[in-house]
């Protein structure tokens, strides 16, 4: 069985050639589909940038990295564009809701972007289930930090990727609201086969993932 | 891949671009007013000089008179030529003529008299009030009667049936004339009046001196192949080379240049406002992006592409450019309506507008034009916005891109515009230099900026809180003192060019009466009766200063045996002096005003040989030197001279000048008459008064007059380029709104955070006015320069006035326009006042 993201070898450094800030060395690890993966580690470890790898939003320095078997190293923005489109959903730490679209048109917007349209009662639906019927025509100022969150998430799920990417995705909530969060996000997961790569610094978030990948000083230990 | 014809994909595009367009058009409105007024000030300029030609196109044969005109100048055709004509077609004879035109207890006036016969017009009509009274002069009454214009009947005050003297004959006022088809252009401004030919016949007069014209205007009978029987009129005529003959379009000709020379000025200046528009459009855009700085990193990272979003933003903007064109075109079309009421009333001119589909696509062109080139490098500063800020939490604001596919691609779009501009206009090298001026300013602008920048990293020990502060803003890596100094810089030059230029026309205006200058100038004097008159003036005034030159009428035919033709051009600045006929004069001795600056003057007595003494500009004009050899034609006969000397002549003071003077001893064979000058401390008006009663025939211009119908024209000019300047100095101010809205959003994170560092108000105020002010000094040096050697030009060159600078005006524009821009960037910045942090973390 094919793996959903495959990192071969992958450094990833900053600055000049001859003074480099070494970010990653050597990174190797597979994801399966319908996986659950969480990656913890301390502060600066790299983390973060795992995952702008895996998005194809950062470019590797050395080294392979596939999504679905696509080899994305190399692929020009465009190509990145679609295979982000296609395969990938992304969730932030700090929530990042379009400030002039209502809650429902930011989650339309992730459809719209892979071409598929008319699909208001898709994205009203998983509002719902989320618990946001009620704000679907607000703006993002309008609503709680908890609220934006799921509607980023949710805007990350409608397109069904086959990869979900969330940086510290409870790192702006509190506790309660944290664990309605994560809830949500196993439970939609699993109910639709994707993949889940996280970056959290909470333990017992970490604890319920299928299999936790740790890192420091750029390398996996 | 964005599929730029995929059918999905433009739905939505065009439906992100209508809904941030309903949610955001309060930061859209510089990009629609800069496009609007700019696109306006285009559709006007186009508008009314597609009518104009349009009207001389469609009455080209009304403004000729008849399918031709011959002139023959002084004296009539002979009759046998006369016949050979008739047999064409209908012939109508006008003759043309200088006079005075007086009443009792009034100063005599100057006038432009035309005789017709009943034959005239030929095309066209007479407008007259009362209407119908062009009949009366042909009537055979006992007195006869004349139709007089608007201008005749305020200096003299007349009423209709009152009594006037011409040439010692009573006639009485018939109407007054509105308008004529084929008026000739002096009359436009001045004084003009139609009598009979046989009233005219009763003058009998024996020689009627330089200043009349004989003219022939004939209808063909049948009105197949004219051009054929136009070229059989000419070889009629082809016996003597002082006849002229003109066909329609060739009337205008002279009109249509003074157009084309104006409108070619206004759609430079409008294609400015365009181009000054375009930078504010950059500026807003780039002001735009970053604004939605985040909201781009969010599509991206969904999976939108940098096209994508490229695109979406230029939809948006086409979409004002075409809302913008279509409001502005459609006010342009009906600008014709308006200069209807502007021009003179004489001139007969009916404008109409005309709604064509490429009239608008010319001005949506070169709408879509100038958005693309200044839209380019701001929408591919989308490109530079990276998505994996969203990870970071910081966002870098971009700037202008200009990787070189840009630079290449606007290379290609500026040739484009600059082509198809120049494409339309008549004066291709000049409008090719202009853009090249202006654009070459541009860059200049750019690097009084780059200057400023480095040279403030030198002398950066100045530990003043404010300066500190300012002065990390403009050596910044993403400083926003290049934009700033470009749009300030470009806006403010031509600001002061064009405030300049009308302040130059204004003071012509004001200063013209020169003190030295006479009150009346004599044309045209029978040298039989000059001694009488000479002695009848000094007996009214013993003091009187007078002044006669001898003078004969000639008319250019070639220079070293090559005809004039072919050596000037139409376009020509010197080309009147060899066009039609020019009144030459003759001396033994060089005049001390009138200076020489090449050759030497001539011995006296040589009558065998004729010597030339040109004007020394018109001589550099067409290309004359020294020993060079010239043919007149003085009356009927053509006579080659030699060039001797060069004079330098300002035609400004206005005494007697003449563009040609030649040796007293050959001139004394030929026939000739005086003009004259006089000056008196008496009342010029008595003077002429009781000359014009006692010799009837001598006709004098009162110099105030002249001037007033000079100044009647400046004023003119002026009021349009200050109109002009005004719609410019809105688009630079909004342009300067632009430029500041650029800076806030770059700006107001940066003075929010300084607050938060606890610098206090009046620092960061101070900080503001010194950047400002740092910017603007560096500027003003080089707006100032650009603009006096621009305004320099424009009024040496292409108004032949005297160039002065006003210091005064200079420092006002200067003061003011720095104040506004300033208190704007204030009024932009105004969040630093009351910044409300709480918005900004919960927004972005
Ligand atoms: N553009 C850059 N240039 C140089 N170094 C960088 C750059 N971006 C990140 N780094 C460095 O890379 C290292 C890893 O950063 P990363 O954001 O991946 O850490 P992280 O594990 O997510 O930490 P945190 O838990 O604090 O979010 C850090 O030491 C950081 O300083
Ligand atoms: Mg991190």
């Amino acid at each position: 069985m094919n793996a959903a993201i495959q990192f071969n070898n992958v450094s990833l450094s900053y600055g000049s050639k001859i003074d480099p800030v070494e970010v990653l060395k050597g990174i190797n690890f597979s994801v399966s589909s319908e996986e659950i993966v969480s990656i913890i580690g301390p502060s600066g470890s790299g983390k973060t940038s795992i995952i702008m790898l895996a998005s194809g939003l950062e470019t590797a320095t050395e080294g392979s990295i596939k999504i679905n078997s696509q080899e994305i190293v190399g692929l020009k923005e465009n190509k990145l564009s679609e295979v982000r489109r296609e395969n990938i959903g992304i969730v932030f730490q700090s929530f990042y809701l379009i400030p002039n679209l209502t809650a429902i048109e930011n989650v339309l917007l992730s459809l719209e972007a892979s071409q598929k349209y008319n699909q208001e009662q898709e994205a009203k639906k998983l509002l719902s289930e989320f618990g946001l019927s009620h704000r679907l025509g607000h703006l993002p100022s309008e609503l709680s930090g908890g609220e934006q969150q799921r509607v980023a998430i949710a805007r990350a799920l409608i397109n069904k990727p086959k990869i979900i990417l969330a940086d510290e995705p409870t790192g702006n909530l509190d506790s309660a609201n944290s664990q309605i969060m994560m809830d949500l996000l196993f439970d939609y997961t699993k109910k639709s086969k994707t993949s889940l790569v996280m970056v959290t610094h909470d333990n017992s978030i970490a604890e319920r993932c299928d299999r936790i990948i740790e890192i420091k000083d750029g390398q996996i230990v | 891949m964005v599929k730029l014809f995929d059918t999905q994909q433009l739905r939505l595009i065009n439906k992100y671009a209508i809904r941030d367009f309903s949610r955001s058009y309060k930061k859209l409105w510089v990009i629609a007013s800069t496009l609007f007024i700019s696109l306006l000030l285009l559709s006007l300029t186009f508008s009314v000089k597609e009518a104009l030609n349009n009207e001389i196109e469609a009455n080209s044969k009304e403004l000729l008179g008849g399918d031709i005109q011959v002139t023959s100048g002084i004296d009539p055709l002979p009759s046998l030529v006369f016949d050979e004509l008739k047999v064409l077609g209908e012939v109508s004879i006008a003759i043309e003529l200088a006079t005075m035109v007086s009443k009792k207890g009034q100063a005599p006036v100057f006038t432009e008299l035309r005789a017709v016969d009943d034959n005239y017009p030929l095309y066209g009509e007479i407008v007259t009030t009362p209407l119908g009274a062009s009949k009366k002069i042909y009537l055979n009454t006992q007195k006869p009667t004349v139709l007089i214009n608007e201008s005749i009947q305020n200096l003299l005050q007349l009423e209709i049936g009152d009594d006037v003297v011409i040439m010692g004959k009573s006639f009485k006022v018939a109407g007054l004339v509105v308008s004529v088809p084929d008026l000739a252009e002096s009359a436009v401004f001045g004084e003009f009046a139609i009598i009979s030919k046989s009233s005219y016949d009763k003058f009998e007069l024996s020689s009627g001196g330089s200043f009349l014209d004989h003219e022939y205007r004939i209808k063909f009978n049948n009105n197949i192949d004219v051009s054929k029987q136009a070229s059989l009129v000419e070889s009629i005529v082809a016996y003597d080379d002082s006849i002229e003959t003109r066909l329609p379009g060739q009337s205008g000709r002279s009109l249509g240049r003074i157009i084309d020379n104006f409108s070619n000025f206004l759609n430079l200046v409008s294609v400015s406002a365009m181009i000054i528009a375009g930078i504010g459009i950059s500026n807003t855009l780039l002001s735009f992006v970053n604004q939605r700085n985040t909201s781009i990193a969010v599509k991206k990272s969904i999976g939108f592409s940098s096209n994508f979003i490229q695109l979406m933003y230029f939809y948006e903007i086409i979409l004002i450019l075409i809302g913008m064109s279509v409001i502005a075109y459609l006010f342009g079309v009906f600008s014709p309506l308006l200069a209807n009421e502007l021009l003179p009333k004489s001139l007969g001119i009916d404008l109409q507008p005309t709604v064509s589909l490429i009239g608008y696509l010319n001005i949506f062109f070169i709408g879509l034009l100038v958005v693309l080139i200044f839209s380019i490098p701001s929408l591919y500063s989308i490109s530079e916005i990276k998505a994996v800020a969203l990870f970071r939490n910081t966002f870098q604001p971009v700037s202008l891109n200009f990787s070189s596919k840009n630079i290449i691609l606007l290379a290609i779009l500026v040739t484009i515009l600059i082509t198809y501009f120049v494409l339309q206009t008549e004066q291709k090298f000049y409008t090719i230099l202009y853009f090249v001026a202006f654009f070459i300013t541009m860059f200049i602008f750019y690097g009084v900026s780059k200057l400023l920048i480095s040279f403030l990293r030198r002398f950066h020990k100045f530990s003043n809180n404010g300066y500190r502060i300012a002065y990390r803003n403009i050596v910044a890596k993403k400083s926003l003192a290049p934009i700033m100094t470009v749009s300030l810089g470009i806006g403010l030059t031509l600001l002061l060019t064009l405030s300049f230029v009308a302040n130059n026309l204004k003071q012509e205006i004001s200063d013209n009466i020169p003190s030295m200058a006479p009150d009346l100038f004599f044309v045209s004097i029978d040298r039989d009766i000059q001694p009488d008159l000479e002695s009848f003036i000094k007996s009214i005034d013993p003091e009187v200063t007078l002044e006669f030159s001898p003078m004969a009428s000639a008319s250019f035919i070639s220079l070293n045996g090559t005809p004039i033709e072919e050596i000037v051009s139409e376009n020509n600045r010197s080309a009147w002096v060899v066009r039609g006929d020019r009144r030459i004069s003759w001396s033994e001795k060089s005049n001390p005003d009138n200076p020489i600056i090449e050759g030497e003057w001539w011995e006296p007595g040589n009558e065998n040989e004729m010597f030339i003494s040109m004007d020394s500009r018109a001589a550099y004009d067409l290309g004359m030197s020294i020993n060079d050899k010239i043919t007149l034609n003085i009356l009927g006969r053509d006579v080659t001279g030699t060039i001797k000397n060069f004079r330098e002549v300002d035609y400004r003071d206005i005494s007697i000048n003449f563009a040609i003077i030649i040796n007293k001893a050959f001139a004394n064979k030929l026939p000739y008459e005086y003009i004259g000058t006089l000056k008196s401390d008496m009342s010029s008006n008595e003077i002429l008064a009781k000359v014009v009663e006692k010799f009837p025939n001598v006709s004098a211009i009162k110099v105030d007059r002249i001037l007033s119908q000079v100044s009647g024209v400046l004023n003119k000019i002026f009021i349009a380029v200050t109109g002009i300047s005004l719609i410019v100095i809105v688009i630079g101010l909004i342009v300067i709104v632009s430029a500041v809205l650029v800076q806030t959003t770059f700006r107001r994170y940066n003075n929010l955070i300084y607050k938060i560092l606890g610098v206090d108000f009046p620092t960061i105020l101070r900080a503001m006015t010194i950047e400002f002010v740092l910017i603007y000094l560096t500027l003003v040096f080089f707006a100032l320069s650009v603009a006096i050697a621009g305004s320099y030009l424009i009024v040496e060159n292409t108004l032949q006035l005297t160039w002065r600078f006003d210091l005064g005006l200079t420092l006002w524009i200067l003061l003011t326009t720095a104040l506004v821009s300033f208190v704007m960037i204030l009024i932009a910045n105004k969040s630093i006042f009351s910044p409300k942090v709480y918005p900004l973390i919960r927004n972005e």
